[in-house]
């Protein structure tokens, strides 16, 4: 886990900052330079919607030793209320009960942690509502 | 000025499988050293070697082509080209243009992987996690697995399409597979094993993924003018159309969840360099990593009505001398899964279904066969189309 | 003389929790025995994706959607805490990302065993009231370890309280505050030590009670007030028994206790534990209610508040996310699981 990195992504995933396009007024995840819609260099950042709901999800149980500890949980396909859609896991609930449409709240949680002694990274998921 | 025709004269391929004694470098001499066999040319013809290659191995050396070259004793340029799962078509697309340029005459292309190294939990997870959006889909919790059960339960909700209609895919590949010497597993399996199955991401099951595993394959490529000039050459198979194209990374960037663009595109791309239309291919090897890959493919290259893959997987269309066969060779699902050497292995089985060299997988009545290579959940795929070589352009 | 007090508050236990019944069943000890002493029936477990930081920075966003200011006039953050994720590397820094109010101010992690979030409360009073910031955030929060068998397992729980402090539309006004240090070997963990140790039976009379009840007499010495203008007192929570002998001992009634009494549902949250109860009062207390808030860490130190409920209270209730929806949150886990996430099971 590269310290660099998880520096340079902090707002992306402790805030999820994406942008929005002065020109196109479209809302977009994650942050970029330019509107990945028309282009313009006219965007300021965003902060998304902290509540949407769910659009599609699934259940992991394997996946890269640093993630590993939190086996199994649901990935899912969010969009929040402002329309942008995001991926993350939704927490906080019991596997067998979360549905398509079902509402969500952005919470703050631990995404990795690099062994006992690497670096923790922190982010984003979903909590039902 | 006219087109260049470029032609397949030679393949190589090695069994794929755990090959534990073997490194990538070897595997990949073997390939190619096989391959240039096959051509009947000398190997000081081959002016470059261009290797598809998802990851190097556990030697971290990004440059497998100077292993491979030493190995085989072939001094030519090699560069690496990597495009995930499609690496080993990208590696074929860019050899094609080397040749299709003028540059060229003859080249080599070599795909490979080598992933039974991997033994600890999570290092092919993480290798995969890089075919999908690692920083917003991977590292916030998704993985390929995930993603393509995202994708299996949005083609179910919109189109009715039944888990026995999925599990008819790998128990039509796996029969498939039985013919296959280089195939990894080549057992039949009942549709019952994939459907009783525990699901790793529901709706997939614990059966319905391609096992990932070691392999190389490799094929050679040469212009008209060389072919003229060596001959020795007993085969040439024209390459009709080549293409690859692009989509977004993220699935929560796509439009739509039950269909990959990528394929489209490239596949009309490919067919209009080749001046044919869907229901003129005979035979096609798609990316059937997940079932949904090829009932996805069947659709989005067009066999199929959209929505109708897993009925027309269900009902037999796809099987050998179906409607369409579809990965006669037993596909990714039974032929195993080195994420570099499939897009070429998908190459070499059409080859050999051209030739008439495939044996009892052999079809019928043949004249177009088309290859489909996904990165990921498709957001590069490459697709290309092959003729018999009486088709003259 | 600027007045300087609470100006909002936020709360977060995880959903997760054990039962005494469950825990004793592994030791084969009497759980009859153990809940009459603690008075607890089960406690807080943080998931496995759950720490310090992001409790803190959970009831920190609490704190701050609830209320109508505006948080990059935060000038400090203090997170007190005895199980920070990082031996070093601050959590209050990632608290201050995580709210996007870097990066002018100062922030430090503290620790004194069960009070250092109040030791953050302190120093945010001080700093607002001296005008050197204008708002400042104090936090307590704990995931912290009972070893195995060892009584705390029974009853150590996971928690965090956050405090927005200022000097606009303050919601609970200052009125006083009075602490007690002494040096006390009651209670200690080693530097890379995974499990704290305690003097068992010496950790009640010359600890836990002397330092609270010292604190709070000399508080309210000090203000001229009595246990009958109080409505609300809040003491430290190691088990349910220690708050109410403390208040009984100083002469507050049972109704003045309960309100902040949260432990029986969610064990011991350490340097939560007394703010949680202190969240949970503000949930209901009416404007003009005044309110004891005394902490104690081990170690040994006692903080004593003295605070009045403002009208201005009611701008910021009733708020979704509070004190009772978590505690409400409740999924029970069994013995092997809760050995998964607390990391004893590697």
């Amino acid at each position: 886990m590269e310290p660099p990195k998880i520096w340079r992504e902090k707002r992306g995933k402790y805030l999820a900052i994406g942008i929005e396009c002065s020109d196109c007024m479209t809302k977009q995840f994650p942050f970029t330079e330019n509107c990945t819609k028309c282009g313009s260099e006219n965007v300021k950042e965003y902060k998304l919607a902290t509540t949407g709901k769910i659009l599609h999800f699934s259940i992991v149980t394997q996946t890269t030793d640093e993630m590993m500890s939190s086996t199994p949980y649901l990935i899912a396909i969010i969009e929040l209320d402002d329309g942008v859609k995001i991926t993350g896991q939704i927490v906080d609930c019991n596997l067998n009960e979360v549905k398509e449409g079902g509402d969500v709240r952005m919470v703050f949680r631990v995404l990795a942690r690099n062994g006992t002694e690497g670096l923790i990274r922190y982010g984003y998921k979903f909590a039902p509502i | 000025m006219a087109k260049r025709n470029v032609f397949i004269i030679g393949t190589g391929i090695t069994s794929f499988g755990e090959s534990y004694e073997n490194s990538s470098g070897k595997l990949a001499s073997k390939a190619l050293t096989l391959a240039i066999e096959n051509s009947k040319i000398p190997k000081e013809s081959v002016q470059s070697t261009f290797i598809g290659s998802l990851v190097s191995g556990s030697n971290s050396q990004p440059t497998i082509g100077a292993n491979c070259l030493r190995e085989s004793n072939i001094k030519t340029p090699h560069v690496r080209i990597e495009a995930g799962n499609a690496s080993g078509s990208a590696a074929f697309h860019q050899a094609y243009l080397g040749i299709l340029s003028g540059v060229y005459d003859c080249l080599a292309v070599v795909g490979v992987e080598k992933l039974s190294d991997f033994v600890n939990v999570g290092v092919v997870e993480r290798i995969l996690g890089s075919t999908i959006d690692y920083q917003w889909e991977f590292e916030m919790g998704a993985t390929l697995t995930s993603l393509y059960a995202i994708l299996t339960k949005a083609h179910m909700k919109e189109f009715q399409t039944t888990m026995e209609q999925l599990a008819s895919v790998p128990v039509k590949n796996h029969k498939n597979g039985v013919n296959n010497p280089n195939a990894q597993f080549r057992k039949e399996i009942a549709i019952e094993r994939f459907l009783n199955a525990k699901r790793i991401a529901d709706p997939i099951g614990k059966f319905d993924s391609a096992a990932f595993c070691d392999g190389s394959a490799s094929v050679i490529l040469a212009s008209e003018d060389f072919i003229l000039h060596n001959n020795d050459i007993s085969s040439k198979i024209p390459i009709l159309g080549s293409s690859y194209a692009s989509d977004n990374l993220a699935l929560h960037h796509r439009n739509s969840l039950t269909e990959l663009n990528a394929t489209k595109t490239a596949a009309a791309t490919a067919y209009k360099m080749a001046n044919i239309k869907p229901e003129n291919i005979n035979v096609a090897e798609v990316h059937d990593s997940y079932p949904i890959g090829e009932i996805l493919a069947i659709e989005d290259l067009g066999f199929f009505r959209k929505g109708e893959g897993g009925k027309a997987a269900e009902e037999g269309l796809t099987e050998l001398n179906g409607e369409v066969s579809i990965n006669t060779s037993g596909g990714l699902k039974a032929r195993g899964d080195p994420f570099g050497a499939t897009g070429v292995a998908q190459i070499i089985e059409i080859v050999e279904q051209m030739r008439g060299e495939a044996g009892k997988r052999q079809v019928g009545s043949i004249n177009y066969g088309l290859t489909q290579n996904v990165m990921g959940t498709g957001a590069i795929t490459y697709v290309n189309v092959l003729g018999k070589e009486e088709v003259k352009k | 003389m600027n007045k300087v007090g609470i100006v909002s508050y936020g709360s977060y236990v995880p959903r997760y929790r054990i039962k005494i019944e469950e825990i004793a069943k592994v030791w084969e000890e009497d759980p009859d025995e153990i809940k009459a002493q603690s008075q607890i029936h089960s406690k807080s477990v943080p998931g496995p994706d759950e720490d310090v930081a992001t409790m803190a920075v959970e009831s920190a966003r609490n704190a701050i959607s609830r209320w109508k200011g505006k948080e990059n006039d935060i000038g400090a953050i203090y997170v007190g805490s005895e199980s920070h994720p990082y031996a070093v590397k601050p959590t209050a820094t990632i608290v201050a990302a995580a709210l996007d109010v870097e990066k002018t101010l100062t922030a430090a992690d503290l620790e004194f065993a069960c009070k250092a979030g109040t030791a953050g409360m302190q120093m945010c009073f001080g700093l607002v009231k001296s005008k050197m910031i204008s708002l400042g955030l104090a936090i307590g929060a704990d995931s912290s370890q009972g070893r195995p068998r060892d009584p705390l397992e029974y009853t150590a729980g996971a928690g965090s309280a956050a405090f927005l402090i200022g000097s606009e539309n303050i919601i609970a006004e200052l009125e006083g505050t009075y602490s007690v240090t002494t040096d006390m070997p009651d209670f200690w963990r080693r530097e890379g030590a995974v499990y704290p140790s305690h003097g068992v039976r010496f950790t009640g009379q010359p600890a836990y009670f002397k330092h609270t009840i010292d604190a709070s007499k000399g508080l309210m010495e000090e203000l001229g007030t009595k246990t009958s203008d109080y409505q609300h007192v809040i003491f430290h929570q190691p088990n349910a028994k220690f708050p109410q002998v403390a208040a009984r001992m100083l002469g507050f009634s049972k109704e003045q206790v309960e309100l902040g009494l949260i432990c029986k549902q969610m064990g011991n949250a350490y340097s939560a534990s007394s703010i949680l109860g202190f969240a949970n009062v503000l949930n209901h207390a009416n404007p003009g209610d005044r309110i004891l808030l005394t902490s104690y860490g081990s170690g040994a130190g006692s903080d004593s508040f003295s605070f009045t409920v403002t009208e201005s209270i009611n701008s910021i209730r009733p708020y979704k996310y509070d004190t009772q929806y978590y505690l409400n949150q409740i999924e029970y886990i069994e013995y092997g699981k809760y050995a998964r996430f607390k990391g004893i099971l590697r």
